[in-house]
């Protein structure tokens, strides 16, 4: 009758057994400062494992990789660390670094310290992106881009934002609520990035209604809002969707596979950021996350592996030599659609950040 | 009966019933005899025992990390910064009343733990009901395995798996083309019914082994008597085997609830755009790019003050008297 | 003998069965198709199939040390929750005590509270209480998220034992304690069973406590969301393939011993 009979001499050995595990005081002190040692939050294959083998030989110091999938976790994994965070180096997208910065987490980086500090690519050198009121806040890593994403089998080319709106892909677009407010602000003819609404929050709290409504409005185009890049791929790829705002780089990474898709700047324009590794304020291990971010900056390797690994442009100078054709391709732009990105700037983030929340909830509980 | 009150433990020793092994040996032991003897003879020694450790686990580590969470709740500001005040304030639970943009989502959500608890409860049972008395007991392992071995695969690789089956050009719609039903693919996926789908298939099994392991234990030979009194199909199933089954209902259902409520990753990933559910408001508030932990906290304590109010309910079924364990 | 279930709808019982076994199955045999998919990204049709991703996936180190991470987790995890489980559920249904009820809906606090608010609150407290990160913090928070579901396994299985159960094993002259081991425990089996799966489930797929707790040894679910992060790929299938098959051979392997010992 009773099928566990027989596994209970065995279980109860288990229970046994658990008192010890109970009892075991922490056995496993931490490592996290030691002169040898630099722990690095950071997304998957962003440091290959070569170049890690390559640095503990010539530098004698170990590299820690702990593997992050989102940028919410890490912020929320160092404001809870407070004082003493486990870790040295975090990786941050550029949207997200004003929060890391007004929340004390980050140290100013003495870009004297880095040797290779000019191995920067024209674009991002002296990285003028990170620096605010004179102090630089990170080592660029990778550029991006919010781009317009479509499947070039079923939905038109476009210029302009507006096709998102079309009656034609009722129930086939798919956004990042927040993103997207910005962007439809400035497609509105607005300040999507809140610079110029410093004293004028009244203005800024109707270009933000302007744009919420309008959404609201054409919410029978969305099929889903979505947060993470991976997301966005599955659905291109199950054409579940055919037109997207998107990150560039999840979506290069589909083009770069061989997918009918494409990425464009429309004419209203876009905002562009930067990932970048960034010292933790209090870093355990300063010295080693200085000579770190030393190596990595005189490999283009390194670059193109983030460059494959993520799908958004290498800062660092020589990496287009690394790539092959077809990444190539799927990384570049028309000039003048380049022209047409605008860099998130760190100004009047409280304001930004505040009202965008509040509308894109309104937005999905509409 | 043993009565271990009025005789010094060494003179239990004779009475001890005589067992093989390791409980043998630890049971003809002086300090076992010692300590079973103190356990027997008082009351407060027997409570200590039994409520030591639980207690100070609950109050150490189920109420410690919450207090922390509700000491947030409480702040104006948190994490601190410098140019801003971090006084006490309630305004983080006001908002919560004040606003419908967070109430909707709060009750859509415990709706939603409702639905999907009555639906897992009327798919699941009879299944469980089915291994538990109709298969033969030989092979009730194996049919229990084979429902269990789909859980092992991990929530995201089901969720995706989900995806794969009612997405446009997943396996249901290209079967359906397939076979000509259909011309243009059925959005099955980010809709209600995707979702529900996907958060049974997450679900079943919390629902699944208590049931099995309620159904099994009511005695074959009284479904038998209550047949041969001439109880049909459905009246059995209603005098007999249900009331029988009350507890594995009612913990499964705790248990699905329970969980259904706090479902996170899976709404987000199924999801359609009309579907903001609690959990997912509480999530933007910490991951957000705004500084929200103090509502998010608060949040959080309100939707745990009201599934506490819930498990109450689910004890007043649960509870009654209390049984002789020792 | 008489088949006293020959009017009873046992079709429809079979019936149902096996299409909730489909139900669960089928989708999953679909993830693992697609682990034979010579592409970058999984979706129909496959086209050209491959063994490449296993091939990867074999010779992945840090796979196989994310799995072994993961099972030494869940193993501690089971045990420690199993046995704080069991004793709350005592304390709940044994005595008369006041505050029963408190004391069972603190018992289920950690299951209601949303991974997230849970992993952040544990990770606060740990550095108030000041115990490290690591694999100890990660099978603490591993085990609090745990014991609810031991607890109400357990308790609803008590509630139903026949109370002269353990009078007769303490006439036949048992003490408390042997009476406890060998016919209540014996008893709970089947809810001990369910706990103890329910145990090894939430903590081998637990990710978020996983990640505010955890040092710099990935485990599997961490492994596997950062892969996630980079594209959905078949060598991810692969890897959720391989689990599959494992975790199946070993039930197997078990279900054939509890047969063979039994007979």
């Amino acid at each position: 009758m009773n099928n566990f009979d027989a596994t209970r001499r065995s279980a109860m050995k288990l229970l046994a057994a658990g008192a010890g595990v109970l009892a075991a005081p922490s056995i496993l002190r931490p490592a996290f400062a030691q002169s040898k040692v630099v722990n690095i939050t950071t997304y998957d294959k962003f440091v290959p494992q070569s170049f890690i083998d390559q640095f503990q030989k010539d530098t004698g110091i170990e590299v820690r990789i702990r593997l992050t999938d989102d940028q919410g976790k890490q912020y929320n994994l160092l404001t809870a660390e407070g004082a003493a965070p486990s870790t040295d180096i975090v990786t941050v997208t550029g949207h997200r670094l004003s929060q890391f910065m007004k929340s004390n987490l980050l140290a100013t980086l003495d870009t004297g310290r880095l040797k290779n500090w000019d191995k920067l690519a024209a674009a991002y050198k002296g990285a003028p992106q990170l620096t605010v009121g004179g102090k630089t806040f990170g080592v660029p890593l990778l550029a991006g881009f919010e781009g317009l994403v479509r499947n070039t089998e079923y939905a038109k080319a476009s210029d302009s934002w507006s096709i998102m709106f079309d009656d034609e892909n009722k129930n086939l677009t798919s956004y990042i609520v927040s993103d997207f407010l910005s962007i439809v602000m400035r497609y509105q003819g607005n300040d999507g990035d809140y610079v110029t609404y410093g004293d004028k929050p009244d203005v800024a709290q109707a270009a933000t209604n302007q744009a919420r409504d309008f959404l609201i409005q054409h919410k029978d185009k969305v099929r889903k809002y979505y947060d993470a890049g991976s997301e966005l791929q599955q659905m291109f790829v199950n054409e579940d969707i055919y037109l997207a705002q998107a990150w560039s780089g999840p979506a290069a990474k589909l083009v770069m596979d061989g997918h009918p898709i494409e990425i464009s700047v429309p004419k209203e324009g876009t905002f562009g950021f930067l990932y970048s590794f960034n010292i933790v304020n209090n870093a355990p291990n300063a010295d080693a996350a200085y000579t770190f971010l030393d190596a990595i900056l005189s490999s283009p390797e390194i670059g193109a592996a983030m460059t494959r690994q993520s799908g958004f442009s290498s800062a660092f100078e020589g990496v287009d030599k690394v790539l092959d054709d077809k990444e190539r391709a799927a990384l570049s732009l028309p000039p003048e659609q380049v022209e047409r990105i605008q860099f998130f700037s760190s100004v009047n983030r409280d304001m930004k950040n505040e009202m965008i929340d509040k509308a894109a909830a309104e937005i999905k509980a509409a | 009966m043993l009565d271990t009150t009025t005789q010094p433990p060494s003179v239990g020793l004779s009475m001890v019933p005589h067992y093989a092994g390791w409980i043998g040996r630890t049971a003809r032991s002086g300090l076992y005899r010692h300590t079973i003897g103190l356990l027997v003879e008082s009351r407060r020694v027997r409570l200590a025992v039994l409520a030591g450790v639980p207690l100070v686990w609950i109050a150490m580590l189920h109420i410690g990390p919450i207090l922390q969470m509700a000491n947030i709740s409480l702040l104006a500001n948190y994490p601190p910064q410098p140019d801003k005040s971090s006084e006490y304030t309630l305004a983080n639970y006001a908002l919560f009343f004040s606003d419908r943009l967070y109430f909707l989502p709060f009750v859509r959500s415990l709706i939603f733990a409702a639905v999907v608890t009555i639906s897992t409860l009327v798919i699941v049972y009879p299944v469980a009901y089915y291994v538990a008395k109709v298969v033969q007991p030989k092979n009730r392992m194996r049919a229990l395995l084979l429902l269990l071995i789909p859980f092992w695969a991990g929530e995201l690789i089901r969720t995706f798996s989900v995806i794969m089956l009612l997405a446009n050009r997943g396996a249901l719609n290209v079967l359906l083309r397939e076979f000509g039903f259909i011309d243009r693919p059925i959005p099955m996926l980010y809709t209600f019914f995707s979702l529900s789908f996907g958060v049974i298939y997450l679900l079943a099994l919390y629902m699944l082994l208590p049931l099995y392991s309620a159904i099994e234990k009511i005695p074959t030979p009284l479904i038998h008597a209550a047949a041969d009194l001439g109880a049909g199909p459905l009246q059995r199933f209603r005098r007999v085997i249900l009331p029988l089954s009350k507890d594995g209902i009612v913990s499964g259902c705790s248990l699905v609830y329970l969980t259904a409520v706090g479902v996170f990753a899976a709404p987000l990933l199924l999801g359609g755009p009309n579907a903001v559910i609690f959990p997912e408001v509480i999530a933007t508030l910490f991951h957000g790019s705004n500084d929200k932990w103090p509502e998010g906290a608060a949040f959080s304590m309100i939707m745990l003050v009201v599934s506490l109010t819930t498990v109450g309910l689910f004890m007043r079924v649960v509870g009654g008297r209390s049984v002789r364990l020792m | 003998m008489r088949n006293y279930f020959n009017d009873l709808p046992k079709s429809a019982l079979g019936a149902s069965y096996w299409i909730f076994a489909v139900y669960l199955v089928l989708p999953l045999a679909l993830m693992t198709a697609m682990s034979f998919k010579d592409a970058n990204f999984i979706a129909f049709p496959i086209g050209n199939w491959t063994l490449s991703w296993y091939s990867k996936v074999v010779q992945d180190k840090q796979f196989l040390e994310a799995s072994l991470y993961s099972i030494g987790i869940a193993l501690a995890t089971t045990v420690s929750a199993t046995i704080i489980g069991v004793w709350i559920a005592l304390l709940v249904s044994a005595e008369n005590i006041w505050g029963k009820a408190v004391i069972f809906a603190l018992a289920c606090l950690p299951a209601v509270v949303p991974g997230l608010i849970n992993a952040i609150s544990m990770r606060i407290f740990i550095r108030a209480v000041d115990i490290p990160t690591g694999t100890f913090a990660i099978i603490l928070a591993h085990t609090v998220h745990a014991v609810p579901f031991v607890v109400i396994m357990v308790l609803t299985r008590l509630r139903s034992m026949p109370a002269n159960l353990v009078d007769a094993a303490r006439d036949l002259g048992a003490d408390p304690f042997i009476a406890f081991l060998r016919v209540t425990i014996p008893y709970l089996m089947p809810a001990l069973f369910g706990g103890m799966i329910f145990c090894v489930l939430t903590s081998i797929d637990d990710f978020v406590r996983t990640f505010f707790l955890g040092g710099y040894q990935p485990t599997l679910p961490m492994l596997i969301f950062a892969k996630v992060q980079g594209g959905m790929s078949p060598e991810i299938n692969a890897m959720a393939t391989i689990v599959l098959v494992v975790t199946t051979a070993i039930g197997l392997y078990a279900e054939h011993f509890t047969r063979r010992s039994r007979s």
